[in-house]
């Protein structure tokens, strides 16, 4: 049991001088060992005696040898050099020299017995040691054999625990690896890496072994052994399918282990999986195929979570906040696959360091580009073409990653033979930038750009144009092992704008953007190892410009309309503790403070006290100078959770918090092309807030490769804003006539099955989802549906996903995903009539109706290259198609007047089976 | 890319556009609506007219509700009873002298057998109009109501007016035809000066609910077009306004919204609607129209073309394709049309006579009447 270390390559001097005695029992060593380490110091007694060592290089090399010896015995010479330390040594009568740690063997007992190691871990780890190996044999030195020794011996405080920190990383690019879970067994902690794949973990003193697991990378374990606070950095070696074909899950274990409740975290690798239409992985898709994620269709401007409007999602992209997150009537999202490292998805147990939005937050986390090596990708479909590159700027210090997508749909929409499509454009492009700086140990810079743009024109001479661009700065330090702190600064923009110019007369412009400045300051601090506190403030500044209309022709006719500017100041500071109480019992509880100004420059209606706020009962109006604060709102926010594991694999969670948003939008749905607008919380409409409780149940089967969980939920919101009768969306300068607070209720059950190793992987998902309002506003003058509950026009009841991959091969895959969910609620017209000398339209009750049903299939099949790890380029193949079922899904239902007679179209596009073909390559 | 050759598949996007017409398009029930309000003016006339919400693809022009028992009582339970008048739903009452305090509400009982009834509606004194103005702009003449009302009572109003116009056929005559036979005109029968009356349309209301005074200044009640026919020589306006409570008043703004275009980007959301009218058989039956009850007043101006700056509307607009008859030798008078929608309109001298198409010689067939109003 000889190991060749390859880390003593770097061996220290040393000066030796021998003399070989005669008697075997009195062999004498004379030598000088100065730093040696301990391979070292076997080869030279070996050379110079008949001993033979067996020992476990990776345990020993803690050790280093500064002895002086003058004809001593073995013993004498071991004794020294393990005085004080934890290794026991015995010698057998055939010289064999066992070196062992913790603990002391006997040689008369027999040989079998000696394999140390392997009694001091469990069963389950016995692979990672191959004890199994011949003694002889030469183990090969892993990280994972390797006991690592974490503070100093020396530094001995009266404190039990300490805090072991340091990053997770992947071995190949250098890149920090987000959530992925560092965790005891005994006892249950753990931690998931933050957003640049740091960990802090507060655990007891003494001898532990950590498992560190992430998707789509190999699982490995590092031996500690704990005296006082220390770092320790972790590789994790990217998972390449040449063994047996296993899909590496995403947190195996975290499921039921992690405090958090109602998250989804996807990396994506798994994302990449899922096919989608014209074979872009798309992370959109993918969070929709989430037990309790939906969308209110295609070409919906986002996704409803736990039946939450679209505006009540917090999307961040590395912090930057995405106001649109979609591309091209929602068929791709606005994140390139090629530069994001993972997804979180968080539904109830909101974490307190996020606020401002009532249903979720989604984030979505960019790679840092590849430290060590200059790396690529590119991929052609029939739609997109993309690009990324990424590598060191400086080696091991600072990269980059660059990516850039764009679409070249029009030669398909001017291919189609009809003429009525021959005027379509739909073009999209993104690019995203980001550099990462590594100055020392303690801090790290990160400098992050998205821009993204959408354009089409849906065969008239409407054209419809949106944009994202953000920009930002962070930085990391880490004060010690016990704490760190994130800065970040940035500023984020979304804009729209609809052109007309089809007749010079009315030929106009509608402008539409937010936009946004923020800090933020997170520190997290881990004094014992039963507590994790987060701490810190957010600011956000926001100026919209709720809308100007303006003419798109010298000739145009049309007469400016420009709403007047708003501004707002939205801070909150936030302290969170995770607890541990008992290994089986853990507590997560926080509290965020928020604070909203109001100011001007700005100038408000007011209304006659008591009266429904309208046009008519306007009595003055009020001006304010600019950055005179004209209203405050304020709230604290709770947030906790508790999760009690029943066994293992089971485990219950339940969860309980409170938000508020103070920015909302308004979906206008009865146009050909829905619009939205923003608006702000001002001194008319008050700040959204919601409140949820939920239950959860988590167990997994078959060593952790089955996840099932079952979550349910009730929520509540109040000051919901749904439009009045008649409301007037766009341009409407006194919006505060238009809309209607509601209250609102959802509860809902989420089912999740989830398979994630194996030939067959994938999951199935069923939600039921229920979101009624009911008018909660004492001066609206009107109510909706006589004032009983109505169903919110994003209720949908039932949403299946289905997503399944079946390995045929190493090489050929096949993917499948079905998607089912009841239409959404619709207000039809139903009638006409004449009062009073106007003809008018009767609309059934809000919400009465449903559009059809969503239903959709697709498939791809995936072929990838050849799996030679070194080979230069990975090129794969991905083919399919989209809506296999060729049904028309509702894209928007709308109505207009022809010949006097009120007609309702339904539009969908791609309502048809689409083929579709993906080439990337890697490089 | 060498690959990009191998991406030339056959692909086919759909952008379909296909009617959207689920089963309550053509199947909804028709709901019945009450359009009139009850009049407390001194010897006022109540006028209900009832009909029926048609579906969207229904193509008559409306669906009135006949054979229905039609009353108005007040709140000590006294009735006063409608008759049906004509085939198109209108209820009129008798010459009723209501207590302009009282309270009132309407019964309706379908022939059918469905009852409905309104809430007990308090009757609302309506002031008198101060004056109806108009103004000549770049758009056309615009009509405006002025009115107040000192106890600051009555803040919602509504109004309607009746535009009546005198106008004249393209081509005067002064020969008449009846049974083969031209005969000349009395005056009584001439059809060169017409007069014709229409309602305004779409919803006019206003409330002073934002001043501090009861006072409606200047509310505009229609535009009528630069060069519009209907002022060629003089019109009248006579406005009527009725006092409305302030639901009523929400509720007529949601009618008002409601008519207006759709299909454009800047479509107002769907409205509901919810009135003081209830079915009593089947209280979840919706039931268009809110009853008032009030005094209606009225102002009637006048406006003569010679008011108006450059006002000329454009001459005729039938096309009158005259057809010359050759005298018959034996009655001259004795005439063979070649269809009945040609008229006479002169005899040349010694020659045919000159047919036109009827409508440019007869303007009652326009649509007016040859009578004088009475209050021209």
């Amino acid at each position: 049991m000889r190991y060749c270390c390859h880390q003593c390559a770097a061996c220290l001097l040393f000066f030796f001088s021998f003399l070989v005695a005669n008697g075997q029992d009195t062999a004498r060593i004379t030598a000088i060992f100065s730093g040696s380490s301990f391979p070292g110091f076997v080869r030279v007694v070996e050379a110079t005696s008949p001993y033979h060592f067996y020992y476990d290089s990776a345990e020993t090399d803690s050790i280093s040898v500064s002895i002086q010896a003058n004809r001593a015995t073995l013993s004498q010479l071991l004794d020294q050099l393990f005085q004080n330390t934890l290794f026991h040594y015995a010698i057998d009568a055939g010289k064999r020299v066992f070196i062992t740690k913790k603990f002391s063997i006997s040689t008369a007992l027999p040989p079998a017995f000696f394999n140390p190691v392997k009694s001091s871990y469990s069963a389950a780890e016995k692979n990672n040691l191959l004890t199994d190996e011949p003694p002889k044999d030469k183990l090969k030195a892993a990280a994972a054999n390797k006991l690592y020794e974490i503070g100093t011996k020396s530094g001995r405080d009266n404190k039990t625990g300490a805090v072991l920190a340091g990053y997770v990383r992947d071995i190949k690019t250098g890149e920090g690896i987000i959530g992925a879970s560092v965790y005891l067994d005994t006892p249950s902690i753990g931690v998931n890496t933050d957003q640049f794949g740091y960990y802090s973990l507060a655990l007891a003193k003494g001898r532990h072994v950590l498992t560190i697991s992430s998707v789509g990378m190999k699982d490995t374990k590092r031996q500690v052994q704990v005296y006082s606070d220390g770092k320790l950095d972790i590789e994790l070696q990217e998972y390449i399918g040449t063994l047996k074909t296993v899909i590496v899950s995403a947190e195996k274990r975290s499921n039921t282990k992690s405090l958090q409740m109602g998250v989804s975290k996807l990396n994506i690798k798994l994302i990449k999986q899922v096919p989608v239409v014209f074979g872009e992985a798309d992370i959109l898709k993918v969070v929709l195929a989430l037990p309790g994620v939906t969308s209110t269709g295609e070409g919906s401007n986002g996704f409803n979570v736990r039946g939450g409007s679209t505006d009540q999602n917090l999307i961040l992209f590395n912090d930057a906040t995405i106001y649109n997150p979609s591309h091209l009537f929602g068929f791709f999202s606005a994140f390139n696959p090629d530069v994001v490292k993972g997804i979180e998805l968080y539904k109830s147990a909101i974490p307190e360091k996020y606020g401002g939005r009532l249903s979720s937050v989604l984030d979505v986390g960019l790679q840092d580009g590849n430290k060590k090596q200059w790396t690529g990708a590119a991929g052609i479909g029939l739609l997109t073409g993309k690009f990324t590159i990424q590598g060191p700027l400086i080696k091991d210090k600072t990269s980059v990653i660059a990516g850039v997508r764009t679409t070249y749909s029009n030669w398909l929409l001017n291919t189609v033979p009809s003429d009525a499509y021959k005027n379509s454009r739909a073009n999209f492009n993104d690019v995203n930038l980001r550099v990462s700086h590594f100055i020392n140990e303690k801090n790290t810079i990160y400098l992050t750009g998205y821009l993204s743009n959408d354009k089409f024109n849906l065969n008239n001479d409407t054209t419809y144009k949106y944009g994202n661009k953000n920009a930002n700065i962070k930085w990391k330090h880490i004060f010690n092992n016990k704490a760190y702190a994130v800065f970040t600064a940035g500023i984020d923009q979304y804009q729209y704008g609809i052109t007309s110019t089809g007749n010079k007369v009315n030929a106009f412009k509608l402008g539409f953007d937010i936009n946004q400045d923020y800090f933020r300051a997170d520190f997290s601090y881990s004094p014992s190892y039963r507590h994790t506190i987060s701490y810190g403030l957010n600011t956000i500044y926001y100026k919209l410009h709720p809308g100007s209309y303006t003419p798109a022709d010298p000739l145009s006719l049309v007469k400016p309309d420009i709403l007047q500017a708003e501004q707002a100041l939205e801070s909150a500071l936030y302290l969170g503790d995770q607890y541990s109480i008992t290994p089986k019992l853990s507590v997560n509880a926080g509290m965020r403070y928020v604070l909203y100004n109001y100011f001007g420059p700005r100038t408000f209606n007011n209304y006659v006290a008591g009266l429904p706020r309208d046009t008519a009962t306007i009595i003055s109006t009020s001006s304010y100078t600019s950055g005179k604060i004209i209203k405050t709102y304020q709230a604290p926010e709770i947030r906790i959770a508790f999760r009690y594991a029943l066994s293992d694999s089971t485990s219950i969670k339940v969860s309980f918090n409170t938000l508020q948003q103070y920015i909302h939008s308004l979906s206008n749905t009865v146009n050909v092309s829905p619009t939205d607008i923003w608006k702000l919380s001002d001194p008319h409409i008050k700040p959204q807030q919601g409140q949820q409780v939920s239950l959860g149940f988590y167990k997994n089967f078959k060593s952790n490769t089955i996840e099932t969980s079952l979550e349910v939920y009730y929520k509540r919101t109040k000051n919901f804003l749904d439009y009045k009768s008649g409301a007037k969306l766009l341009l409407n300068s006194h919006i505060e006539t238009d809309v209607i607070n509601t209250r609102g209720k959802a509860y809902g059950v989420e089912l999740l099955i989830k398979k994630n190793s194996g030939k067959v992987n994938g999951w199935l998902s069923y939600s039921f989802s229920r979101t009624f309002l009911q008018v909660d506003d004492p001066i609206a003058g009107q109510t909706i549906n006589k004032g009983a509950y109505y169903p919110a026009s994003f209720d949908k009841p039932h949403n299946v996903n289905f997503i399944g991959n079946y390995r045929i091969s190493h090489r050929y895959s096949m993917s499948l995903n079905v998607i089912y969910s009841t239409g959404r609620p619709i207000t039809l017209p139903i009638g006409i009539f004449n009062l009073g000398g106007a003809s008018s339209l009767l609309y059934s009750d809000r919400n009465q109706y449903r559009v059809p049903d969503y239903f959709r299939t697709d498939l791809s099949f995936n072929l990838d290259g050849n799996h030679k790890v070194k080979q230069r380029f990975h090129n794969s193949w991905s083919f399919g198609v989209y809506n296999l079922t060729g049904r028309q899904n509702a894209y928007s239902v709308y109505f207009v007047q022809e010949n006097g007679k009120i007609k309702g179209y339904q539009l969908s596009i791609f309502g048809t089976a689409i083929p579709f073909v993906t080439y990337n390559i890697k490089f | 890319m060498k690959y990009t050759s191998l991406l030339l598949f056959l692909c086919v996007v759909c952008q379909c556009r296909k009617p959207y017409e689920p089963a309550v398009f053509t199947k909804a029930d028709n709901y019945l609506v009450v359009d009139g309000f009850i009049n407390t003016s001194a010897a006022g006339i109540t006028t209900i007219v009832l009909s029926r919400t048609k579906n969207l693809t229904d193509t008559v022009l409306s669906i009135p509700e006949r054979r229905a028992t039609v009353s108005i009582q007040n709140a000590a339970g006294s009735s006063y009873s409608l008759q049906e008048t004509g085939t198109n739903g209108v209820y009129v009452s008798n010459a009723l002298v209501l207590d302009n305090s009282g309270q009132y509400k309407i019964l309706i009982t379908t022939a059918g057998g469905s009852q409905y009834q309104s809430d007990l509606v308090s009757a609302r004194q309506t002031p008198v109009i101060d004056s109806v103005n108009w103004q000549q702009n770049s758009k056309g003449v615009q009509l405006y109501v002025n009115t107040h009302d000192a106890t600051n009572s009555t803040r919602y109003y509504r109004w309607q007016y009746a535009q009546t116009w005198e106008y004249h056929s393209q081509l005067e005559t002064i020969w008449g035809i009846a049974n083969g036979l031209v005969y000349v005109r009395t005056p009584a029968e001439q059809v060169h000066i017409c007069y014709s009356t229409s309602l305004s349309s779409g919803v006019l209301i206003g409330t002073s609910a934002a001043l501090s005074q009861d006072v409606i200044s200047a509310a505009l009640l229609g535009t009528i077009p630069q060069d519009d026919s209907t002022l060629a020589y003089r019109s009248s306006f006579l406005v009527t306004q009725y006092a409305l409570t302030a639901p009523a008043y929400f509720y007529w703004q949601i009618i008002q919204k409601n008519s207006e275009q759709l299909g454009t980007l800047f479509d107002l959301q769907p409205s509901q609607l919810e009135g003081n009218i209830h079915c009593v058989t089947s209280p979840n039956e919706p039931v268009i129209g809110f009853m008032s009850a009030t005094n209606q007043q009225q102002k009637r101006i006048f406006i003569s073309n010679a008011d108006l700056q450059n006002w000329q509307p454009a001459a005729g607009g039938y096309n009158c394709a005259l057809v010359n008859v050759p005298q018959n030798p034996a009655n001259f008078l004795l005439v063979d049309l070649p269809d009945n929608s040609y008229a006479p309109w002169y005899y040349v001298s010694m020659g045919p006579l000159v047919l036109a198409k009827g409508v440019c010689v007869d303007c009652t067939l326009s649509g007016g009447t040859n009578v004088k109003p009475a209050f021209w």
